[in-house]
This record gives structure tokens, sequence and C-alpha cells, in this order.
């Protein structure tokens, strides 16, 4: 849990090279604008409202997090994005133009496995360049370096049954950049980790972040990833899916898993808690338990 | 790990039954064993410990009653409860024999000829007995001569009939008949034969099973022998019998793949196909495929047409609906993962649905096989009868159940051995898969997969080395 001590530092305050961060940030081209956007899923009982009225932009090579309660339409909005799905009202933009289906310009990372099991590795990143039209002799090469990148190139031709989660999610990170997409989509991508593998996931993402040109809007529920990895992060809340508060995250660059006893880190960690668990802000939930044992210790 | 407190090593003991686990592989291959042996074991102890079942008394010697139009000869079968009735008629039939041969009228008014005629189907009576003691073979069993000398030495001890032996009261009953016929004549004379009437051999025989049910080393040597039936006339040799049958199992089921699978697959990806041709499917495939059998005939005369024609409606109904459902078990986030790398509809099918769905679809090839191998049977038996369901029919109706059962095992071993075959080619050819990993180290697997690396490699050195292109910028 969280210690309750939000006192030390606002969440809002930054250093001055942080507000120049952010100064700079959004001075860049805007990459993704999403306007408006709404979506309604019709079912038997009339028709859900998964999201209401999304607005807000992702600047070029913008780290941005999305975070929210449990069906808060976080899937919802990133599959809208991806194309997937179709919002109901509003628009999506890429690069000023409007999204309309799936396409390259938009790679995602899913939490389940997505790897296609009757490729290897390298046939696995080397498939969207050869849908979109390259020579495989061309593209060889290149998925050798995206391979190299994610330290995989000892199992390019290995097939993903014979992969650890965390590599499978790896190759399925190389293979949606080898397509030199605008923005990378990522949906809860180490929601399936053990903690270990998925904080080497978080700094190799990072890395990779800060090497390439490439913007991320990744979704997470896990506090800490959130805080850890984003520049921005938009909170979600529940019924129907609303902007909360877009967060601009006042620990400075570069990251390090040191920063997760920061006092900035806290207090935003700390605010979005909130945010998103309201009911915490007192004694927390009275909940009645049967007395199961007649052991009568207090163990607190 | 495995000491306990006391010192004394822990054995974890694995059970035989856990719900959903997988025996240790050493057991698995013992119980594999057994449930080929236990059919067989089972079979044997049911044909070959007389305690068990044998309804039947199967005679190695008969005889014939007065006044009794059916007739039994040596190698039926009679029921346990008739049987001594049987022996109990000749033998009051003997007693009023021996009581009319001390009357004054021996002959009981019947003419010399006629009773010289019964004798020499007495005398013949032995026959079955002689042949399988060897004493004679079985072109011989019509040469009285023969048969005359050998009623003489059982008569009169000089050889002893073994197998089967003769009971006491048969070698008394020879005894007596071969003191009346050798003083009509030492040795056999045809027009000079005994014209009283001779005793009759009281039956004997020995517990059987009924003839539906051969014993196994009888269905091994007699499987040997049809297996190497030779073409007699216009009769086809087995060999030719078992290529024709699986001629019709494999026109008709790779007819209907050929059709069937693009169907299917068209119908498990778009949802137009699948309106447009499923329910239809569905209640055609309801129609049992032999229903249509005269049909077919009709439409496609002769031959092998109509037979083909027959697995081919037995089989494809089922397999565009199989194909279907398999197509569309395929991982719809695969199909979503292709399409945010930029796959297009058309791109979709032909590189994801279709490497995607073809372990499973084989796995439901090999089912559909098995389908094809039923109708078999019924499309041999459609306008002219061919192959090995000829075979069966036509001998299974003289009751020759020793020839039928090796072809019906031998039908059984044909699909049996198609299907593990293919079931081991299938980790081969998808190496991908969990089955494919533990077979590529298999040496048959090495060989198969060696020839397309050839090829490749034959290619890949023709091509121009690839320019190396920049991974992404900073
Ligand atoms: N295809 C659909 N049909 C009807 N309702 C849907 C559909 N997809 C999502 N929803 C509803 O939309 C809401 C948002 O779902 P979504 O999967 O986007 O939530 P989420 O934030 O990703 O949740 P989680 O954190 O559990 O993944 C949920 O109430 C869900 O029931
Ligand atoms: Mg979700």
């Amino acid at each position: 849990m969280i210690p309750p001590s939000p006192d030390i530092v606002d969440y809002h305050e930054q250093t001055p090279e942080v507000k120049e961060r952010f100064t700079q940030l959004k001075q860049r081209p805007v990459v993704l604008s999403v306007d408006n956007v709404t979506k309604d899923f019709p079912t038997r009982n009339g028709v859900v409202r998964a999201l209401h009225d999304i607005d807000f932009e992702v600047y070029r090579r913008e780290f941005m997090c999305v975070i929210g309660p449990s069906g808060c339409g976080k899937s919802t909005l990133i599959r809208i994005l991806a194309g997937l799905e179709i919002q109901s009202e509003g628009e999506v933009l890429l690069d000023g133009n409007p999204v309309a289906g799936p396409g390259p310009d938009r790679g995602m990372v899913f939490q389940t496995y997505t790897l296609f099991p009757w490729l290897t590795v390298k046939q696995n990143v080397m498939f969207g360049p050869k849908m979109t039209g390259h020579m495989s002799a061309e593209i060889e090469a290149d998925a050798r370096q995206w391979i190299d990148m994610v330290g995989l190139s000892k199992f390019e031709n290995s097939y993903p049954h014979q992969l650890s989660g965390g590599m499978k999610q790896r190759v399925a990170i190389a293979r949606a950049l080898a397509n030199r997409p605008r923005i990378l989509l990522m949906d809860e991508p180490f929601g399936a980790l053990d903690a270990q593998t998925r904080a080497q996931m978080q700094a190799y993402l990072l890395e990779i972040w800060r090497n390439l040109d490439i913007t991320i809007l990744f979704i997470t529920h896990d506090l800490d990833e959130a805080v850890y990895l984003a520049d921005r992060i938009l909170v979600l809340k529940a019924n129907p899916g609303e902007i909360d508060e877009i967060i601009e995250v006042s620990v400075p660059r570069p990251r390090s898993m040191e920063q997760f006893i920061s006092p900035e880190f806290i207090a935003t960690k700390h605010h979005i808690n909130q945010l998103i668990h309201p009911e915490q802000k007192g004694d927390g939930p009275v909940l009645h338990f049967p007395r199961l044992t007649e052991a009568g210790d207090d163990v607190e | 790990m495995g000491e306990s407190p006391s010192g004394k090593k822990l054995k974890v003991k694995e059970p035989w039954f856990a719900v959903r686990r997988e025996l240790p592989s050493h057991r698995a291959s013992v119980l594999t064993a057994i449930s080929f042996i236990l059919p067989l074991l089972i079979w044997s102890a049911v044909s070959y410990l007389p305690f068990l079942w044998h309804p039947d008394i199967k005679l190695q010697l008969s005889a014939d009653r007065k006044d009794v139009t059916t007739v039994y000869t040596a190698g039926d079968r009679v029921s346990k409860e008739f049987f001594p009735e049987f022996q109990e008629a000749v033998r009051s039939q003997n007693e009023e024999l021996e009581a009319q041969l001390k009357s004054d009228d021996p002959l009981a008014g019947s003419s010399e000829s006629s009773v010289r005629r019964a004798n020499k189907k007495v005398l013949r009576h032995l026959a079955p007995v002689l042949e399988s003691n060897g004493w004679i073979t079985s072109e011989q069993t019509k040469e009285d001569e023969l048969i005359y000398e050998a009623w003489k030495d059982v008569a009169t001890g000089k050889r002893k009939l073994k197998s089967p032996g003769l009971s006491e009261e048969n070698i008394e009953i020879a005894k007596q008949n071969w003191n009346a016929m050798s003083a009509v004549s030492p040795v056999y004379d045809s027009d000079n034969f005994i014209s009283v009437p001779l005793l009759s051999l009281v039956p004997q025989g020995k517990p059987s099973n009924p003839d539906y049910l051969p014993a196994p080393h009888h269905v091994a040597s007699s499987g040997l022998e049809v297996l190497m039936m030779p073409a007699e006339g216009d009769r086809p040799s087995m060999v030719q019998r078992i290529g024709h049958s699986i001629r019709i199992v494999f026109g008709g089921f790779l007819l209907s793949a050929l059709i069937g699978i693009p169907i299917g697959v068209l119908c498990g990806t778009y949802a137009f196909f699948s309106r447009l041709i499923e329910p239809f499917t569905d209640f055609f495939r309801y129609m049992p495929a032999p229903t249509f059998s005269t049909l077919l005939v009709a439409i496609f005369l002769a031959n092998d047409a109509p037979k083909i024609a027959l697995v081919f409606v037995g089989t494809f109904f089922q397999m565009v609906l199989v194909v279907s459902n398999t197509t569309r078990g395929l991982n719809m986030n695969l199909l979503e993962a292709a399409q945010t790398l930029g796959a297009k509809q058309s791109q979709l099918l032909t590189h994801v649905v279709i490497p995607g769905i073809l372990p499973s679809m084989y796995n439901d090839l090999r089912i559909l096989l098995g389908w094809a191998w039923t109708w078999l049977v019924i499309a041999e038996l459609v306008g002219v009868k061919s192959g090995l369901t000829e075979f069966i029919e036509s001998q299974g109706r003289y009751r020759n159940f020793d020839l039928v059962f090796p072809v019906i095992i031998l039908i059984g071993l044909i699909g049996f051995f198609t299907d593990q075959f293919l079931a081991f080619l299938r980790g081969i050819i998808f190496p991908w898969t969990k089955e494919g990993e533990a077979m590529s180290s298999h040496p048959v697997a090495k060989v198969i997969l060696f020839i397309p690396r050839l090829i490749k490699k034959a290619f890949s050195s023709k091509t121009s080395p690839a320019p190396t292109p920049q991974a992404g910028q900073p």
C-alpha cells in the first residue's frame, strides 16, 4: 500500500528542468489527436457507453500512459486508436489525417501473446514489412537488427512456443517496430509477466524509446509502471469512461528504479491512487469477515 | 530433497489414476501394448479353453439317421444339447438293426442293391477321420479300396486311429462290421459288396465355438492364404482388391477434400459464405449417404464412379462444416495483430488464416479419412460389387468366416497404420507445434526436413545479398 505521506511535495510541483522538458514536449508536433471520441456498445440490455467525450493529444516522442479502474474502457480506447474498433462519435487523427481501420502506421502490442506460431522469430518480425510489399531479401537484415535490439539474436530461428512470456513480448515489440510505425500502442503488454521480468521489460522499453523516434501510448493498471514510464498519465474513470485528469509526471528523466521512493514519485502515485480509488480516502472499506478461528491473536 | 527427517529415502509414489494427468512413458507404453494384447488374449481364451463358451459340437464322425432328411457330415456343428440326442438316435437305430439281423428277414423288405448302397455310405463315414489321421489324403476320400483296408486295420487292431481316435463303442462296431464284410470279401469289391445291413458308427465330435468365431491360429493361417490369393479368371487377386479399395477410399476422400476444404475455409473466414452455404450443408449431411446409392448408380452408371461418388457424398458435407468450424476457431487476436501490422483483407486469408488452421485441419482430415473407410464398405456394394467388401460378402454368405476375419482385420490395419503414419507426419510437417518439437530430432524427420532445406539453399545462393537497411534512427 502507499504510505500516506502526500504532504512531502505536491505532485504538481516541477523542478525547472522538468518544466523545461514539458515546454519542449508541447512544442513538438502532435502525432495523435483524439477529438471528442465516444463509444457506445449496443447490448441486449440497451446501449453501454464505454467511452464518453475523450479528448487529448499525444506529442511526437512522448511516452503517454493510460490508467484507470478495470472496465473503464482502456482497451476500447486503444482498439479505436488501432482501428480495430470504430468510434460512435468523434475523430482520431494521426499526423492530422483521420484514422480509418487498422494500419502499419500504428503498431500494436497486445496483452495476450499474438506471435504467429507457425513463423519463426525472424519471420514474425518480417511479417509486417512483407505485408506492406517489401521484398524478403531487403527486410531480412533489417529484421535481424530489430531482433538484436531486443536481445534475441540467438533465438531468431526459434518458434514462439519455445520462448518464455517475456521473450514473446520482446519479439512482439520488435515486430511492431519493424514497420516503423508513427506510434506504438501497447495494451497492458507486461500484464501477464512476473514482477522481475516485468521490471526488466520496463527498463528495456524505456531504452528503446530513448533511442528511437517513436511515440508510445501505453495502457496499464499498475501505478508504479505508469509513473516510472510516462511523461504524462491519462487517468480514466469508469461508467462511462471519461478523462479524469491528465497528469504531467514530475519525476525527472532518465528514470531508474531508485526513484520509486523519491517524494515526487510517491506523491504522483498517491494522487492517482486517490483518483482511481476515491473510497480509500477514509479508513478504507469496512469488510465484515466471519470469525474463522478461535486463535484470537491480533496479527497487527 | 527426498530425505525424510527419519533419514529414510522418501519415494514419491506416482498414482496410476490421476485426473487428466499423463502417465510416465514406460507405463504408457505398457498400457498401449496391453490394449492390443488383452483383446487377443480374450479371443484366444474363448477359442482355446473348451470350458469357456463352446456352445457347439463340431462333428468328426457323422452318421445317417433313418427317415430323417437333415444330413450332418463331418465338420458340421450341432448344438451341445442336440448332440447326445443325435448319438442316441444312431445307437437305437443300431439296436433295431441288430434285432432285425437276428430275425427271419434281415433285409426288412429292402432290396439287396439298396442295402448295398446304404452300406457303401456307412463305409465312407470313416473317411473324414482317416483323413485327419493322415491315413488318406483329401483326394482319396472316395477311394473305397483304401477305406476298406482302413476298416480292416482298425478292426484287427493293426493300426490305431489317434487324432481323433475312435470311441470304444465305435471300435466294437468296426469289428462287427469288418467281420461281416470280410466274410463276403477280404478286399473291396464293388459288385460283391456286403448286402446285409451294416451298423452305423456313432457320431463323434468335440466342443467348439460357432463358425462365426474362428480361432486366432485359424484366422492367421487362412489370413496368409487369403492375402496371397492369386487372380483367377475375372476374380482379382487379394492385392488387386486392396488396391481397388484404397483407390475408392482415397479417390472419394481427395475429391471431397479438394472441393470441401476451400469451401470450408471460405465459410469459416467470411460470414457471407457461411450464411450462404452452411445452412443447406447442415441439412444435407443428415441425409445418410447410402440412401443416395441407387441415384448415384443411375447418374454415374457402373464401375468405380458411383462408389467414389458415395464416399464423396459421405465425407464432403461433414468436411465443409468441420473445416469451417476449425477456421472459425482460429485465435481472433492473431487476425487483429496481423491487421495492425498492415495485412490487408486478402493477405489475412493467405498469410494468417490458412497457415494458422493447417495443424487442426490436418487432424480433422485424419478423422474424416476414418469416415471415408466406413463409407467404403457400402460403396463397394453399390452397383457391381467389388474390392475387399465383395470378398467379405461372398465368403460370408458361404459362412467362410475364417476367410472373412482376415479381410476385416486387414481393413482395420490399413486404416490404423495410415492414421498412425499421418499422426507421425504431422509433427514433421508442422514443426512449430508441440508435437513438432519432439519430432524434429527423429531420424526420419531429419531426412524429410533436409530436402526442403537443400532446395532452399540451392535457391538462396543465386539471390543477391540483401542491402543493409538502418534500424530506427535516434
Ligand atoms: N464488444 C463489446 N460489447 C459490449 N460491451 C463491451 C464490448 N467491449 C467492451 N465492452 C464494455 O466496455 C467497457 C470497457 O471495456 P474495456 O475492455 O475497454 O475495459 P478495460 O478498461 O480495458 O478493462 P480492463 O482493465 O479489465 O482490461 C466494459 O464495461 C465492457 O463491458
Ligand atoms: Mg483491457
